[in-house]
């Protein structure tokens, strides 16, 4: 009984600082339904110049989806699998930072279960590819992932059918996924305020972010989706810990 | 002896098993005149091979010690070491490993790339050691030495370049052409032993013209003078070639490929000249120790042989006149009459007497220059010690030796084997610190403890067959842990009054869990509650109480007491009595504390061919384990996991099958981690 109640308090516990973590984030602002940013089978884009701070936004996000219990699969295709672990971890510590270590790690413990990391070297990534590796881990029952944060795909690159069809995949799926998109200094965005690289397949994604450095301030701007009473606040990137403030 | 580290090699060979390592190296050992006939490995004289050595080596395919031997090329000094491939012994592997200073790999013209050659191959790339490659068999039908180099590519991912040609392949291949001097090598006589250089023959001009250009131009990116060369239509010479070609094998940007047949005694000639040629000498290649005192800062070692010395131990050998220790000199000079230190333990030897091994035979040598191998007598030592003059305090290697995870209980079969057992252990756990054996007080089982089930399997194996020592082995056991969980206060009184002298001590206080060490005691009594002279008491009755937790006899890890209040009676208190009041109040509280099993945890990365990543992921998510990710590389894919130990077992031939053969895995000791409820009511029967 005694060990029951104590099992009981530590559940308790997790969720509370669970709780606690979802409430704190910022990004709840963006969500259309304090729940979701992206509708399901929804595609986001974060967009920012090199060093900026994409990847640590992207797996924010992937971390905010993995404290509602969603099942996450983060696809790097410049890092090796060691690497952006680390990524999660370090972002994780800075979350949890004030609050108790021994609880935090055993939400951290808990919520191993539910990423699954993929890197690919880029020559070998390609739709198909994606989706026939799904498909086996689903088939096998090993992982079955609800929102995909993809990073380093060169979007302006890739065929726009081959978007297309990831699009398809997403909806049927019901996927939530996110990609990261590198901006450079020399390019122009185009009329619509949209970057050159989204001109042609913006209308494939809800919600594009972009990260701008403004000062010593890193913005966050929201070029397409978001909720509306995301346009009154304002988001910042603190560049220390690339944490949204 | 020459004294220019210019003119030194140290090498080893690698490869998939039957790439030819043996008969290569046989050959190049004849070539270089140390030995004076040649035995193949299986052939009819039934002498066997030089540097076949163990049995059991033979028999697995795996190299289990290294071997050293040593030869001469062109005033060249030539150090071939031989290093075991399997990850079981991760201790042998990283010190043979530091020891070379470049590789030859040798590859099969019709296996190409095997399973043992990725392994290897990744594990040169983690000691950045670099290699040239030699495609052998190219006597064998289905040879195709430039698929071979096209594997290299692919599957290892480097820019290989061919170097050679063959002529005639198959059957009729009867020799190499040079894509450098663009000469055709014929290999006459009956071992091959006179080379005759010859005119390309005419049918293979153009092709060999074709890839001269196609390794011209691999070699320039690493010569500005050999672009220019050919930006301005110079003529290119063989100089700049060669030198363009070693910077690059010596960044490990570029490798080199070589071909020939071993056993046919072609090609083997070219070979040694690529050696002399390519190789880094060790002055090429920059060593680092560690810095014991400065938190195991890294230090960049120089070859001056009159820095102090730094050398290390890699290679231990039971001779008939004791323990024969093969060392490598790092920086400084070992010279007889020196007085060094072993870093391990801090212990002064005077060096006696300096060799240096010719096979079985070996000569006497005053020092060892920075750079070389040598040996040293009667010295005990284990292998992978560091040696430094007096004075200064760095390490070759970490001192660092991780746990054992695995465990069995092995008996004597009858009282002959019982002594050469003892023997036998005594000698591997020296040569392997990974490898421990002790005596279970209760059970009187004598345990064995090492890195994986196939590390202890070999063991056994060599203690039969070197020592003669049959054995008997129980089932393996995974080393668990106990820990606790929450705090919890103790208040304990023994007492035993009966008759003379009685026993009285009362202790009191709270245990709690702590990371990171295994035990914390702390004292906060005021006022003489419990006489100073008891503290040290208590403290070993909590100690004491740690090696076999009250939960399920495993070892107790991670637990902080303090003791804040006690009693004690003038008379009746003494050492004794506090120890087994502190036993006493560990048992009370321990159950309290909500006690937990804790598994080792190891973290597996699958290596496996694309078309079964699925398998391999299913069998890993079979064994509880946690999927980290998989990592996707051209045609071969990595899956990395975590998965407790006791789920392993037998796993590499439940993968084997599962994927034809062509998975293989790697493990290694990560964290430990609470066992799960069921399971560990399971064990609890």
């Amino acid at each position: 009984m005694n060990v029951l109640l104590i099992a009981g308090l530590k559940e308790r516990e997790l969720n509370m600082l669970r709780d606690e973590l979802i409430l704190q984030n910022p990004l709840r602002i963006l969500a259309q339904d304090n729940e979701n940013i992206l509708p399901k089978g929804g595609f986001g884009v974060v967009l920012a110049r090199a060093g900026v701070g994409k990847t640590a936004l992207l797996v924010q996000l992937a971390l905010n989806s993995l404290l509602r219990g969603k099942k996450v699969l983060h696809i790097s295709l410049d890092d090796p699998v060691n690497k952006v672990n680390l990524w999660y971890k370090e972002v994780f510590y800075h979350l949890t930072k004030p609050h108790d270590v021994k609880t935090s790690s055993e939400l951290w413990e808990s919520m191993l279960p539910h990423r699954f990391i993929m890197t690919f070297k880029v020559e070998g990534f390609s739709v198909p590819k994606l989706e026939e590796r799904l498909t086996d881990l689903k088939e096998q029952n090993i992982f079955s992932p609800q929102a995909v944060f993809i990073d380093g795909l060169p979007l302006d690159q890739s065929p726009k059918e081959s978007l297309l069809n990831l699009k398809t995949f997403a909806k049927n799926q019901s996927l939530h996924t996110w990609f990261t998109i590198q901006t450079h200094r020399h390019e122009k965005p185009d009329p619509d305020d949209m970057p050159v690289q989204l001109q042609n397949i913006a209308d494939l994604f809800d919600v594009a972010i972009q990260l701008e450095s403004e000062g010593k301030e890193i913005h966050l701007k929201v070029l397409k989706g978001g909720s509306a009473n995301s346009e009154h606040a304002k988001l910042l990137l603190d560049p220390r810990t690339m944490l949204i403030t | 002896m020459q004294k220019t580290t210019q003119k030194v090699r140290n090498i080893g060979i690698s490869a998939h098993i039957d790439s030819g390592k043996t008969t290569l190296t046989e050959r190049i050992l004849f070539f270089t005149k140390r030995i004076h006939a040649i035995h193949d490995v299986k052939g009819k004289d039934g002498i066997g091979a030089t540097m076949d050595s163990m049995e059991l080596e033979k028999e697995r395919g795996i190299t289990i010690a290294s071997a050293a031997t040593y030869c001469e090329w062109l005033e060249h000094e030539i150090n071939i070491i031989d290093t075991p491939g399997h990850v079981d012994f991760t201790i042998e592997v990283e010190r043979s490993l530091r020891v070379l200073d470049g590789a030859i790999l040798v590859l099969c013209a019709v296996g190409g790339v095997q399973s043992q050659s990725i392994t290897v191959d990744q594990q040169m790339r983690r000691y950045k050691i670099p290699f040239v490659a030699f495609v052998n068999k190219c006597d064998r039908s289905g040879a195709n030495p430039f698929r071979i180099t096209d594997q290299i590519k692919e599957k290892l991912g480097h820019n290989a370049v061919a170097m050679q040609m063959p002529i005639g392949l198959e059957a009729d291949f009867k020799g190499v052409a040079d894509l450098v001097t663009m000469q055709a090598f014929y290999f006459d006589g009956n071992h091959g032993e006179y080379v005759r250089t010859e005119d390309i023959p005419d049918h293979l001009v153009a092709e060999a013209q074709r890839r001269r250009e196609e390794l011209i131009d691999a070699a320039s990116m690493f010569s500005d003078e050999l672009t220019e060369a050919i930006l301005e239509e110079q003529e290119v010479s063989e100089d700049m070639i060669i030198a363009a070609v070693r910077r690059g094998t010596l960044a490990r940007e570029m490798i080199p490929v070589f071909m020939g047949s071993a056993y046919k005694n072609k090609g083997i000639q070219p070979l040694l000249d690529a050696v002399v040629n390519l190789m880094p000498c060790p002055s090429d290649v920059q060593n680092e120790a560690i810095e014991i005192d400065n938190g195991e800062r890294a230090v960049v070692l120089s070859s001056d042989p009159n820095a102090p010395l730094v050398a290390l131990a890699f290679k231990l050998e039971d001779g008939q006149y004791g323990q024969l220790t093969y060392l490598r000199v790092y920086q400084g000079s070992l010279c007889k009459g020196d007085t060094i230190i072993n870093v391990r333990n801090r212990k002064k030897i005077r060096v006696g007497r300096l060799a240096r091994m010719h096979a079985d035979q070996m000569e006497d040598i005053e020092t060892i220059p920075a750079g070389y191998i040598g040996a040293l007598f009667g010295i005990e030592c284990s292998s992978g010690d560091t040696f430094v003059s007096p004075g200064i305090n760095l390490s070759m290697t970490s001192m660092f030796v991780p746990e054992p995870v695995i465990s069995l209980a092995i008996a004597p079969k009858d009282n002959k084997s019982k002594n050469n057992m003892s023997k036998a252990l005594g000698r591997f756990s020296k040569e392997d610190p990974t490898f421990r054996t002790y005596v279970d007080d209760e059970t009187n089982e004598t345990i064995i403890e090492g890195m994986g089930e196939l590390h202890l399997e070999i063991y056994v194996e060599r203690m039969h067959r070197e020592y003669h020592a049959e054995v008997t082995t129980g089932k393996p056991r995974v080393a668990y842990r106990e820990a606790i969980t929450c705090r919890s206060e103790f208040n304990y009184t023994h007492k035993k009054q009966t008759g003379g002298a009685g026993q009285f001590g009362r202790v009191a206080g709270y245990m709690e869990p702590v990371a990171d060490t295994d035990f914390v005691f702390e004292n906060q009594i005021v006022g003489g509650k419990i006489p100073t002279q008891f503290i040290a008491a208590c403290e070993k009755g909590f100690r004491n109480s740690m090696a076999k937790g009250p939960k399920m006899e495993f070892p107790v890890t991670g637990i902080k007491v303090v003791i804040n209040d006690g009693a004690a009676h003038a008379v009746d208190s003494s050492e004794m009595a506090f120890q087994a009041a502190a036993w006493g109040a560990f048992r009370e509280s321990y159950q309290k504390a909500r006690p937990v099993i804790l598994e080792p945890i190891m973290k597996v990365a699958v290596e496996t061919p694309t078309e079964f990543l699925g398998a391999a992921m299913g069998l890993l998510n079979q064994r509880r384990g946690i999927i980290v990710g998989s990592q996707e590389e051209g045609p071969h894919c990595v899956v990395e996991a975590k998965v407790p130990l006791a789920e392993m077992f037998g796993f590499a031939t439940v993968l084997r099958s599962a994927t034809q053969g062509k998975a293989q895995f790697t493990m290694e000791f990560s964290n430990y981690k609470k066992l799960p409820q069921s399971i560990a009511e399971n064990l609890q029967k």
